[in-house]
């Protein structure tokens, strides 16, 4: 399931949109489905955060940010489940 | 979703031909599917005899049984494909369709074998085909499944 959650409205630089994907609880191939469509809905510059309980999601997500040509900008590891930030570059 | 690999290079093909129709060979060929369009690959699926039998419009939303040569542990299974709430393997098929280039063919040869019509099958089918145009259509096919 994926919520648009509020951009965080601190000082400085305007911050790009930001779209939360809670994939825990699904499994392969479920975050990287969710990653995607989101990506498809979302503008250019946009970043998706995505939490995945899958283990398979540490290698296919960066695989498929890396082939798609976005950016990973973060991969946090949880005990439960890690924690992914994407920018999307096109 | 246009394709994850080099632009400039024409998508890369795989085949795979589903005969199986239990539930976890079907989330098996669903996931693979899945993975191929995520790659941006041109997938092509020729669903025939159980494979095309589990394709039928009726009990689209529930799990098919799993195979039952597992004693408990096929039991236990069904048990947790249904409690954990896995998505069938059809939402699954119909994700990768919706975000990738996947089509989905009826064999015609079981198609007459199993008394099925075009009417009977779900909305995820494509068209019936003969093998022949499988063939053709998966020729220089990276990869070639059968499950």
């Amino acid at each position: 399931m994926t919520d648009p959650v509020a951009s965080p409205s601190a000082g400085g630089a305007p911050q790009p949109p930001h779209r939360l994907v809670d994939a825990r609880g699904a499994w392969c191939p479920g975050p990287l489905m969710e990653l995607i469509g989101a990506i498809q809905q979302e503008d250019a510059g946009a970043e998706i955060e995505v939490l995945s309980s899958d283990q398979g999601s540490r290698q296919d997500i960066p695989l498929w940010v890396r082939k798609a040509g976005h950016d990973l900008v973060k991969v946090e590891e949880g005990s439960e489940f890690d924690r992914y930030l994407v920018r999307k570059t096109h | 979703m246009r394709s994850v690999g080099d632009s400039s290079s024409p998508s890369p093909k795989m085949a795979l031909l589903l005969a199986s129709g239990t539930a976890e060979r079907l989330l098996t060929a669903s996931t693979l599917v899945s993975g191929a369009a995520a790659l941006g690959y041109e997938v092509t699926i020729f669903a025939s005899y159980w494979g095309l039998d589990a394709l039928r419009t009726s009990g689209s939303e529930v799990h098919p049984p799993v195979e039952p040569g597992h004693g408990e542990a096929s039991q236990r299974l069904e048990q947790t494909l249904r409690d954990r709430k896995v998505p069938t393997w059809r939402t699954i098929l119909r994700t990768a369709k919706a975000l990738g280039n996947v089509k989905v063919f009826a064999c015609s040869q079981s198609m007459e074998v199993l008394g099925l019509r075009r009417a009977d099958l779900d909305p995820l089918v494509d068209e019936v085909l003969g093998i022949t145009s499988f063939v053709d259509r998966t020729r220089g096919a990276e990869a070639t499944y059968f499950v």
